[in-house]
């Protein structure tokens, strides 16, 4: 194969190649329920169940069927279906019961008498009975009766069992199988019963639906995410997942800040709704803080089906007009001269940085107060929301950058591995004493600092995608991608590069948004001093196991011995759960952690 | 990281084999056991993977590599046992005697080990009227003729042929039709009859001339080759393509001068049968007999693939069945459909698993007067369930063999296994190499089938 970055596994007889579910899938493997669903409404086989009759199953919790209804619960005949197949003898239909024809006779001619009063409606299921047995949908609550929810009804339903295949000689098995139903006319008590049999819903053999379900039949009362569901749906379905509120767009020459934000200060810290009805751009209004409260503004069910294409793009959480241009042109990245000059980078720049930064992420992340310390603090205001937030941004991001550093780390040892960088492999796992400063400016010193905003412009500028750590990291996957560089490494700087981008815009969002909803006031911020040595003796103790477990594990790694290098990590893993309880614990009490003292 | 999915694995004890890396020549590639998938993968992930299963470690336990190659659904094939399924193939054994005396015949010269037979009208009727009947309109059922040799009842032959497509036309029930006859009694009828009605016409012949001789004599002890000869004749003259079975023994094991012998001689396709068990142990292949056979087999395939490869056809039936099969990726729990889609019906009405289990109590089905006994159908298949055979549970190749024929495996035990692994892995090289140099072959299903 001409090319070498192919996939390593490729299918190559027919059952390898099945694209999608397996083919041993059900209707019963589907995410599938009976409330509206995306793949399947079971309820829209089970309406079917009885040769002839059309029932709906009128449930307690349907938009027409209000609680102070019960009357009208249970299983509803709709309509009768003579030209269900099941009725006929059309032997090209392959689920038509040759032999149940003296049953489907009399079927036929009791559904012939009764069709036309069956089809103006009143009728419910009252009962079914199958080998014996038979299960009433009706109960008696003191003096009055009772009927079963429409849901119970299907669940009953459900459980019956099809009719068996016409095979040789066994008439009797098939005898046992068959259903019947009686039906009550609500309110005047009269009765009808029906002798037929469970439809099967697919064809044993081919699998095919049985042709009574007409187009779109089994499809009814699912959600139409791509249509008007799209503006309510909640379930985060892909084809419904949109924002909430977003910021307005940035008109060509219109002046903006260097993090990208336009001059006009209170436009850069509005937020809008982004499925606002009046799209006038002179007329957006903040979005208030519920999307309840948005709804009157926003398109409705039959304006969205017309209005998609008036929806904006978002970028980095701000709307995009026309045309976009990104506001940082990439230059191509220049590689590396050498393996050695990118082992080097790696091992002396880039993994120490990471650690670095993840440490100086965690030290700010403590000085956020927890929830409950925010709802005492400023109660009926979102701010026990904010810090939740920010605290869980604040850790994936500390968490990303140790992925970093084990990937750097990855890097190096397979760089040795492939004898492109002389000697053995040694782990990276100790701190930078600085940092690159902003715009490729002097480089600060490592720092542990309370989450003050001018901190998170300070992030905003080691995480932006043209700053050092960004260029340095292009540089590295455009060395990879050289062909002397085998193709996994390359794709392991591929994903570093990737990762780095959303540090960026989710940093500067969360500055956007605590100077929006806070001003200066930084009232998330809890007083917070860096630790002695003795104070945090038991939290750096933690921090040197991670390290020393992180190194081992990368040691092992190197020599093959996999199963002590997943012991190692998880034994990290497990340190550093214990250092997170640790570092609240101190920061509760004012304290910060020293971490550089734990090297 | 190939190495981590094949470290993450637990170790367990006898853990049945999940994957089975093998390679073609043009790289490696890996049969994925369920569902009998093929990929191509690379050099490192196949040492990886020939590690582990070398440490009776399954790499498919860890779930990224379970994912790569479709394994998160439920198994294609589970452990429940078929529910006795609609039967659509029956055997007639219209007749209990022969005119030949092999010396390995599993009917004991025709006759099982009983009174020599004949099936009488009535009751070859009654058993294509069982078989029409119990189909659904539009499907399709299939009538194969047995015997001993059936052309020893010629008129029964064509009598319940005759009646199957009528009784099949007025149910729109499709009906096919195959025979298996030594060959020495073909006349030009037997011939238009069977090309009239599209027969499949299978020709026991074990050579060429006293290679076959010496095996399938009459019961006079006289040569029968000539009189195959002959048959074979009526047989191309009236447009029929005939398939040419032979049963291997320690005296025929020359299999590449025997396919290219019968083709010669006019067979479309010829596919060999290992003997394993014979009623008197007669001329069964010993272990290193079958080690020969694998040699001789694999020296077909290999001129087959040749054939392929230059565009020609060449009927080796068991390297186009195999290919076709692997292309599909059939897998499945059980040998073949004996007791389960197939039946046979002995001379006297009497139902068995398969016509090599006629008049023994092991695979009796019931008759034709008290019908087919589902009960013991379904317990045959609980037994015979792949899952439920040592030591074909833990085979690789166990939904590919199904486990081996069930009569030669209740009779000797499975002697072959070293034989069919080989041979398996053998077909899984060879269908990777013809599906990159002829695709064509596999989407046309292949010639000379």
């Amino acid at each position: 194969m001409a090319d070498d970055r192919a996939p390593r596994i490729r299918p190559r007889n027919l059952s390898a190649r099945v694209v999608g579910n397996p083919p041993t899938s059900t209707a019963d493997d589907a995410v599938a329920n009976c409330y509206p669903g995306l793949e399947l409404d079971v309820r829209n086989l089970d309406r079917r169940f009885f040769p002839g009759l059309v029932v709906d199953f009128v449930a307690r919790d349907d938009n027409e069927s209000p609680y102070s209804q019960p009357e009208i619960y249970g299983g509803l005949v709709r309509y009768v279906d003579f030209s269900d197949p099941d009725l006929t003898d059309d032997p090209a239909d392959p689920t038509a019961h040759r032999a149940l024809d003296e049953v489907r006779k009399a079927l036929v001619a009791a559904l012939a008498a009764n069709g036309d009063s069956l089809g103006a409606g009143g009728w419910y299921l009252d009962w079914v009975e199958q080998a014996g047995r038979r299960i009433g949908f009706r109960g008696h609550e003191g003096s009055g009766i009772t009927y079963l929810d429409g849901l119970f009804v299907w669940r009953i339903v459900r459980g019956l069992d099809p009719v068996d295949r016409v095979s040789a000689g066994r008439p009797s098995a098939r005898e046992g199988n068959l259903v019947t139903v009686g039906l009550v006319h609500r309110p005047s008590g009269e009765t009808l019963t029906l002798r037929g049999w469970r439809r099967r819903f697919t064809d044993p053999v081919t699998g095919v639906i049985s042709l009574a379900y007409q187009p779109g039949e089994l499809l009814q009362s699912l959600c139409s995410p791509w249509q008007h569901d799209f503006r309510d749906c909640g379930c985060h379905y892909w084809a419904a997942n949109h924002p909430d509120v977003v910021f307005g767009e940035v008109r060509a020459g219109e002046q903006e800040l260097p993090d990208g934000s336009p001059v006009q200060s209170e436009r850069a810290q509005t937020l809008i709704d982004w499925l606002r009805a009046d799209r006038d751009p002179r007329r957006a209004a903040a979005a208030r803080e519920y999307v309840d409260f948005n709804r009157p503004y926003q398109l409705d069910f039959f304006q969205i089906n017309h209005a998609w294409q008036d929806l904006a793009f978002v970028v980095d959480g701000t709307e995009i007009g026309d045309e976009f241009v990104p506001d940082h042109a990439p230059p191509s990245p220049r590689p590396f001269g050498s393996p050695g000059e990118l082992a080097a980078v790696l091992r002396d720049q880039l993994a120490p940085l990471e650690l670095t930064l993840a440490l100086e992420y965690l030290y700010a992340r403590f000085s956020v107060l927890e929830p409950d310390e925010a709802a005492a603090l400023l109660p009926g205001t979102t701010l026990a929301d904010d810090v939740t937030f920010v605290r869980h941004f604040l850790l994936l991001t500390a968490v990303s950058e140790m992925q970093h550093l084990r990937n750097a780390n990855l890097l190096l040892r397979l760089l040795h591995e492939h004898g492109l960088v002389p000697g053995p492999f040694e782990p990276v796992t100790r701190p930078s004493p600085t940092v690159p400063g902003p715009g490729g400016g002097r480089r600060r010193e490592r720092s542990l600092r309370p989450l003050t905003l001018h901190v998170i412009e300070d992030f905003i500028a080691i995480e932006r995608p043209d700053a050092t750590i960004d260029a340095t990291y292009e540089r590295v996957a455009a060395t990879l991608a050289q062909p002397e560089y085998p193709r996994d490494l390359s794709q392991i700087g591929e994903r570093i590069l990737k990762d780095g981008n959303d540090h960026y815009s989710r940093f500067r969002d969360l500055h956007r948004v605590l100077r929006q909803s806070y001003g200066e006031n930084e009232p998330w911020l809890r007083p917070l001093r860096a630790g002695t040595p003795d104070e945090c003796a038991t939290s750096l103790d933690l921090v040197r196991r991670i390290v020393a477990g992180l190194d081992d594990a990368y040691r092992d790694e190197a020599t093959s011995r996999y199963t002590p290098a997943r012991k190692h990590l998880t034994g990290a893993r497990l340190a550093m759960d214990e250092l997170e309880r640790e570092g609240q614990a101190l920061a509760r009490c004012g304290i910060g952690i020293c971490f550089w003292d734990a090297w | 990281m190939t190495t981590v999915a094949v470290a993450a694995p637990r170790r367990r004890a006898a853990v049945p084999a999940s994957l089975h890396p093998f390679r073609s020549g043009a790289g490696a590639h890996l049969l994925v056991v369920d569902g009998s998938r093929v990929f191509d993968i690379d050099d490192e992930l196949y040492s990886a993977l020939v590690d582990a299963v070398a440490a009776d470690l399954d790499p498919l336990r860890d779930p990224d590599l379970a994912q790569a190659f479709g394994m998160t659904g439920r198994p294609v094939v589970g452990s429940e046992p078929l529910a006795p399924p609609p039967v659509t193939a029956l055997s007639l054994n219209v007749v209990h005697a022969c005119n030949l005396a092999c010396t390995y015949c599993y009917a004991d010269g025709g006759d099982f080990g009983g009174p020599s037979l004949r099936m009488a009208e009535g009751t070859a009727e009654r058993a294509v009227r069982m078989l029409v009947e119990g189909a659904e309109p539009g499907a399709r059922v299939h009538v194969a003729f047995l015997g001993g040799e059936p052309l020893l009842h010629r008129s029964l032959v064509r009598h319940a042929t005759e009646h199957a497509r009528r009784l099949g036309a007025e149910r729109g029930v499709a009906t096919t039709f195959a025979i298996t006859t030594n060959g020495t009694l073909v006349t030009s009828e037997d011939a238009a009859f069977f090309g009239e009605h599209a027969f499949a016409v299978t020709v026991s012949v074990d050579g060429v001339g006293d290679a076959h001789n010496g095996l399938r004599p009459t019961r006079a002890g006289r040569p029968t080759y000539d009189g195959i000869a002959r048959g074979l004749g009526a047989l191309l003259a009236a447009g029929v393509r005939p398939h040419a079975r032979v049963t291997v023994t320690p005296r025929n094991l020359h299999l590449r001068s025997t396919l290219v012998g019968l083709l010669d001689a006019g067979f479309t396709s010829v596919g060999f049968s290992p003997m394993l068990a014979s009623p008197t142990g007669a001329d069964e292949l010993s272990p290193a007999d079958l080690v020969t056979f694998l040699d001789e087999m694999v020296e077909c395939a290999r001129l087959f693939e040749d054939a392929v490869l230059a565009g020609k056809e060449l009927g080796f039936a068991n390297a186009a069945t195999a290919l076709q099969e692997i292309h599909r990726g059939t897998a499945r729990p059980y040998a073949c459909g004996a007791g389960a889609g197939y039946l046979s019906v002995g001379a006297e009405g009497s139902l068995s698993a398969c016509h090599r289990f006629v008049n023994e109590p092991a695979g009796a089905m019931g008759s034709l007067d008290a019908g087919v006994d589902d009960e013991r159908r379904a317990r045959w298949l609980a037994g015979r369930h792949v899952h439920r055979q040592q030591p074909c549970a833990g085979c690789w190749a166990r939904y590919l063999c199904g486990g081996g024929c069930h009569h030669e495996v209740l009779a000797r035990g499975r002697p072959a296994c070293e034989y069919v692994l080989g041979w398996l892995d053998h077909c899984l090289g060879m269908y990777v190499r013809l599906l990159d140099a002829r695709p064509d072959w596999f989407a046309g299903g292949g010639p000379g089938r």
